[in-house]
């Protein structure tokens, strides 16, 4: 087989390179003529308007169809995660620990926590409306101003004694700490199946192990008429209800694992894959500091 | 090299041998185990793991080596901070790995199977030859033979070495195969030249024995050998490359080149938005990955493999898996003449009797049971001279053979007389028993004429029967009458001009005449004891009766003259190169439209308009047939002068470097060349050549090892079938590749789109390979399987310096236009995706650090509801689905684009291939049915 390509040198081939980006004899730029260029150039600009343009209409069209209320589909989102606060993350999800006699360790974690609430205190929580009964509150219509639909009060004061108000460092000091238990807001879902689920936590790995924990509010639940959530359109200034829970008797520094899981029909907590899916862990170790670490719904102390 | 100088005694003594008692066994055995056996070394062979590990790193294989190393460093790194899922990238780098470890695996196994081939066609039945040795003569496997034996030749061996010869009688060899040399050349123990290759006392290796016999010493064995010096000096010309490795590598070239290039640029402008740098690098190996097109080299490996499969049921047999494109992109068939255009066989073409020229049958097959005129006396008389007048015998033992397919004992011309004669005759050995031989002078050349007496078949006449043949002129020159129509009548100037006229004729058209004449002896004069002495004449050998003429020629396949046609219409320039008179060439050269019908050469105009050629306008005349010497005297410009202005070209009389010479003149056109040949002096050429094809039959070993290509039928018609082949080869990887690059963009885009418009990412690095190498392959084998378009030998061969196989139309048109579309349309599947879950356009954009924040398990979509991170994860796999299935449909589209080049989609056929349709459907519907490939 004989050769096809020789051997140029590196100068030539500057050359040749230079003679392919101008050629003076055949004013040939980049190997076509100038009007050449423009006309490709004009040719593609159409193109990819054009292109653009069935892009654009691709999406408008899409943005038209979809529902405004709701998503079409809800599979992928079939259990609330839960989440805390204050929600400190580690190398391995939520880790909270602090020292109980250095308010550096733990002045941060209370400021994430009145900060959170803020959106909880009365003033903030003016348009939604006072709700008594213990049942979903279901709204076929729009009942609201401007076509919204009306969702009901959860402000911080029903958290008792973790609502930063009777205790503005929520018991951090005190080696009983407050957190506060949020479930993630799914369209039209209805937890519990009638009854209001609600939160447990409990040791990781030794449930039998006692833990004394008060909730806030009264048996830690979620009131059934926080449910169902109508979405961002139709209820623009709702906002989830909460649970706090406050460890009473944490064993200072040893690392704890305490798992917080909200109980009720429609709530799964056992997918493998997500740890922050219906459910809560701690660990739990005793020091003269105290340390608490969590794991998504899952807490390690260190006390 | 000075033996042909020695005498005999002094041979002896050189090498310690005997003329009459040879040498002993344990001498020999001693030789043997010096020099080796006397054999050609097979050209050396790559160590089988250098192949192998030529297949892991070429092409693309070294950027996908680069992408899984950084998976691995990546994974390391993340292994060592602790980080939470470290594994992804050890299994991205063990897949990517296992990637080109199979296409390395799977193209060395093809690359092996075709080896594997030709090595079982390179085996040759061992070759005897008569030695003697302890005294004692021996037949021993020619490789045995060692410097010093005493071989015996006879008529019709192969020559088992370099031998001095000591005893030679009537020995002629045929050296074609070393020099090109067509005429037999004859043998003594004479020391006749200075030069070893002109003495006539040396006969060489490989080359046949053609008549006589001969005794002599071996002088040199193996690759020692005039021949084994020649065979090692056309191997030793490295295999360069073939135009389609130059393509795919220059398409390995710019794919690297985008891919590192765009890879490098988006890893700066990633870094320089505060990315993480592992994150930086696990995006550059999906830009590489993205770009690199895993599965193509194994496609192209797979098409390439299936054309030479077909080509070696069409009796082509591929060498070199890349060579089925060569040929396609030949545009210069440097032809040899004997037994390639023509079927190496004389044959009687014409006949002249009664005044009047009559063809004969010059078909393969002789289907034509009677084409002249029989009924004349004449004719009887004439066949009477050709059937006894001849030597030649068929073996016995074929008598369920067809006649043309027999072994004849005997020269050419006599052959073709007997077969002619048996064709018209029937059983020619029972007329010679019943015209019984009594004397007999064969033919040479100082006589030229060959002489037989017979006895008459007919009882009652006791006369005896003189028949002649030789060259027309002599055997005239003893006649002093000429039959017509049965009756003799006397030769006067009239008669002799009429014979002159068909004798040019005949003689023009390239055919070897010979004439026939007889005398019945009268009865009175050479009564029935009548002791005919051959060394005396005692007989009349003048004042004959002149019969007829017969010329033959080695006629040219039937099938020839269609192929050379088709070539001319596809563009490809056929040049014959023989050793052939220019004469015969330019006839046959005619015959088979080489030479067309209506072109002239410069001394057929000259002849017309009755100038000297002098005169001529070069510039008019179509066809050249240049001699031999001529081309000798001739500058390389002037050459270079008559390859590019004469279309139809003839070279006559060509010695085996002026072979080489005219394929470095194609060369220098531009023109890929194609080289036909069979002997070893071809194998240079056969080298040289961009494609040497060689004959299965009757090429030498030498010619098949130097050639790309081998002709199983040595039917030039057969090139043709793999220059279509070729050029369909080539079409439908333009169309494998424009196919397999159109999802590139498809595939990069994410990468881009997600560094700038800060999305989710649409789609992971390995559902990616799982296009490239799942969904895509059966598609892409497919279309190397498409028919060829309807002009695909009408076109002209491609340049090899313009038409690539990866153009900057292709390129531009995939990338930039079909390219772009794919993207656009994956997007919208997944921004659609997306939009039905909750997630508006308007809501991802910039959303990636968020989004992959595993801190952050309320994320917000557009209606208010919060996903964890695992949720999201989940949601980003399933518009990893989308993105995958969409580019599959997308990529079903793109297969009815890339079925046709320049056919409409409906002449092409569109559901020829529906399996591979099919196929794709199955597959994207497989990897969405079963959820667990969500986790990819």
């Amino acid at each position: 087989m004989a050769t096809l390509n020789e051997k140029k040198t590196c100068s030539e081939r500057m050359e040749n390179f230079r003679r392919f980006v101008w050629n003076p004899e055949t004013k040939l730029f980049m190997g076509r003529t100038l009007i050449n260029w423009v006309w490709i150039s004009l040719y593609y600009l159409a193109f990819y308007v054009v292109m653009s343009g069935l892009f654009a209409l691709s999406i408008y069209s899409l943005m038209r169809t979809v529902n405004p209320y709701e998503p079409d589909y809800q599979d992928q989102l079939k259990s609330p995660g839960v989440t805390l606060r204050p929600d400190v993350y580690g190398d391995r999800g939520l880790q909270i620990y602090y020292n109980v006699s250095d308010n550096k360790t733990w002045e941060g974690l209370v400021t994430t926590l009145q900060t959170f609430l803020t959106a909880y205190t009365p003033a903030a929580q003016h348009l939604n409306i006072n709700c008594t009964s213990d049942t979903y509150f279901i709204q076929d219509t729009f009942d609201g101003p401007n076509k919204t639909k009306l969702s009901c009060k959860f402000t911080s004061d029903m958290l008792q004694n973790c609502s930063g108000i009777t205790d503005p460092t929520f018991g951090f000091p005190e080696g009983t700490p407050c957190f506060i238990i949020k479930m993630n807001r799914i369209i039209k879902f209805l937890p519990g199946n009638g009854t209001a689920p609600r939160v447990d936590c409990t040791y990781v790995g030794d449930e039998s192990r006692p833990l004394e924990v008060d909730y806030y509010p009264v048996n830690g639940t979620f009131n059934l008429h926080y449910f169902p959530y109508y979405g961002k359109k139709a209820q623009p200034s709702y906002s989830n209800p909460l649970v706090a829970v406050k460890f009473l008797n944490i064993t200072r520094n040893v690392e704890l694992k305490i798992v917080c899981k909200i109980i009720g029909a429609g709530i799964t907590f056992d997918n493998v894959h997500d740890p922050y899916e219906g459910k809560t862990l701690l660990k739990n170790m005793c020091e003269e500091q105290t340390y608490l670490f969590s794991r998504s719904s899952v807490f390690i102390f260190s006390l | 090299q000075e033996d042909h100088k020695l005498s005999t005694s002094e041979l002896e003594e050189k090498y310690g041998t005997s003329i009459n008692k040879g040498l002993s066994s344990a001498r020999a055995a001693e030789i043997l185990a010096r020099d080796g056996p006397n054999s050609l070394t097979p050209p050396k062979a790559t160590p089988e793991i250098i192949k192998f590990l030529k297949q892991m790193v070429g092409g693309f294989s070294i950027l996908l080596w680069i992408g899984a190393v950084f998976s691995w460093i990546s994974f390391g790194i993340q292994l060592a901070q602790g980080s939470e899922s470290p594994f992804d990238n050890l299994y991205l780098g063990v897949v990517l790995a296992v990637v080109v470890i199979l296409t390395g695996i799977f193209a060395y196994y093809q690359e092996a199977k075709s080896t594997n081939i030709m090595a079982s066609f390179s085996k040759m039945i061992p070759q005897q030859a008569l030695v003697i040795r302890d005294a004692e003569k021996k037949e021993l496997s020619a490789d045995q033979l060692v410097v010093g034996d005493i071989v015996e030749i006879k008529g019709g061996d192969r020559i088992p070495a370099d031998i001095r010869l000591i005893f030679a009688q009537g020995c002629k060899v045929d050296n074609s195969s070393l020099t090109g040399e067509s005429e037999p050349q004859s043998r003594s123990c004479d020391f006749t030249h200075e030069n070893p290759l002109e003495t006539r006392n040396i006969a060489f290796y490989s080359t046949t024995c053609v008549e006589g016999t001969a005794t002599g010493i071996v002088i040199n064995t193996g690759d020692r050998t005039v021949i084994g010096r020649i065979a090692s000096l056309a191997s030793g010309v490295g295999n360069e490359k073939t135009p389609i490795a130059i393509e795919i590598e220059h398409f390995v070239y710019l794919v690297a080149g985008v891919a590192i290039s765009i890879g490098v640029l988006f890893f700066i402008i990633s870094v320089s938005m505060q990315n993480k740098i592992l994150d930086s690098i696990i995006f550059l190996i999906g830009i590489i990955v993205a770009n690199v097109p895993e599965g193509l080299l194994a496609t192209v490996t797979v098409s390439l493999s299936l054309t030479a499969k077909r080509m070696a049921k069409k009796n082509c047999l591929v060498k070199n898996l890349e060579a089925v494109e060569t040929l396609g992109s030949t545009s210069i068939i440097c032809s040899d003449k004997t037994g390639t255009l023509t079927q190496n066989r004389m044959t009687v073409a014409h006949l002249w009797f009664d005044n009047q020229i009559y063809s004969a049958d010059t078909s393969e097959d002789q289907t034509s049971k009677y084409p002249f005129d029989q009924s004349s006396p004449s004719w009887t008389a004439l066949s009477k001279i050709v059937t006894l007048c001849n030597r030649a015998e068929f073996r016995p033992g074929q008598e369920n053979l067809p006649i043309m397919k027999r072994v004849v004992v005997g020269d050419a011309s006599e052959t073709a007389l007997l077969k002619f004669a048996e064709v018209i005759l029937g059983d020619i050995m029972d007329i010679r028993a019943r015209n019984k031989k009594v004397a007999e002078i064969p033919f040479n050349s100082t006589n030229k004429f060959q002489l037989s007496i017979h006895e008459t078949d007919d009882p009652k006449d006791k006369r005896f029967l003189l028949v002649m043949k030789g060259a027309p002129e002599r055997i005239l020159e003893r006649c002093s009458t000429i039959m017509i129509n049965g009756k003799e009548e006397p030769l006067d100037s009239e008669k002799a001009e009429a014979f002159q006229t068909a004798y040019m004729e005949l003689g023009g058209m390239g055919e070897r005449v010979l004439g026939f004449c007889h005398l019945y002896l009268p009865e009175n004069e050479f009564p029935d004891t009548y002791p005919f002495d051959t060394d005396s004449m005692n007989f009349p050998t003048s004042n004959l009766c002149f019969v007829g003429l017969l010329s033959m020629i080695d006629p040219p396949r039937s099938t020839v003259p269609d192929a050379v046609s088709k070539c001319r219409s596809a563009g490809i320039k056929v040049i014959m190169v023989t050793g052939d008179h220019p004469i015969t060439a330019k006839a046959i050269a005619k015959s088979v439209g080489i030479i067309s019908a209506t072109s002239e050469t410069v001394e057929d105009i000259a002849k017309r308009l009755n100038i000297p050629v002098e005169q001529v306008n070069r510039r008019e005349a179509t066809a050249a047939v240049v001699n031999g010497m001529e081309l000798k005297d001739m500058s390389l410009q002037q050459l270079d002068e008559i390859l590019c202005n004469h279309s139809e070209i003839v070279f006559a009389r060509t010695s085996p470097q002026q072979k080489l010479i005219i394929v470095e003149g194609c060369q220098r056109q531009g023109a890929v060349v194609a080289v036909t040949g069979d002997g070893v002096n071809d194998s240079p050429a056969l080298k040289k050549a961009d494609i040497g094809i060689a004959m299965g039959i009757a090429g030498s070993d030498a010619a098949k090892n130097a050639a790309d290509m081998v002709l199983l039928d040595d039917n030039f018609a057969s090139i043709v079938t793999g220059v279509e082949e070729g050029r369909l080869i080539f079409d439908n990887l333009k169309k494998t590749i424009a196919y397999t690059l159109t999802k590139n963009i498809a595939e990069l885009c994410p990468f881009l789109i997600y560094i700038i418009a800060s999305i989710p990412m649409p789609i992971g690095t390995i559902t990616i390979l799982f296009i490239d190498l799942g969904t895509d392959i059966i598609p892409s084998v497919a279309l190397a399987y498409e028919k060829a378009e309807s002009d695909i030998m009408n076109r002209r061969p491609r340049n090899k310096r313009k038409d690539r196989l990866v153009n900057q139309q292709l390129a531009v048109y995939s990338y930039l236009q079909i390219g772009i579309m794919q993207a656009v349309g994956a997007f919208v599947t997944y921004f659609t995706v997306y939009a039905e879950q909750g997630f508006l356009p308007s809501t991802l954009l910039g959303v990636r650090v968020d989004w992959e924040n595993n801190a952050i398990n309320d994320f917000e979509d557009s209606y208010g509801q919060q996903w964890t991170k695992y949720q999201r994860m989940y949601l980003q796999w399933t518009g990893y689905t989308a993105f995958f299935v969409s580019i599959t449909i997308q990529q079903v589209a793109d297969l009815i684009i890339r079925k046709t080049r320049r056919n409409s989609i409906f002449q092409q056929g569109l559901f020829s291939k529906l399996f591979s349709f099919l196929y794709l459907q199955v597959q994207s519907l497989h990897l969405c049915v079963f959820p667990s490939y969500v986790y990819i």
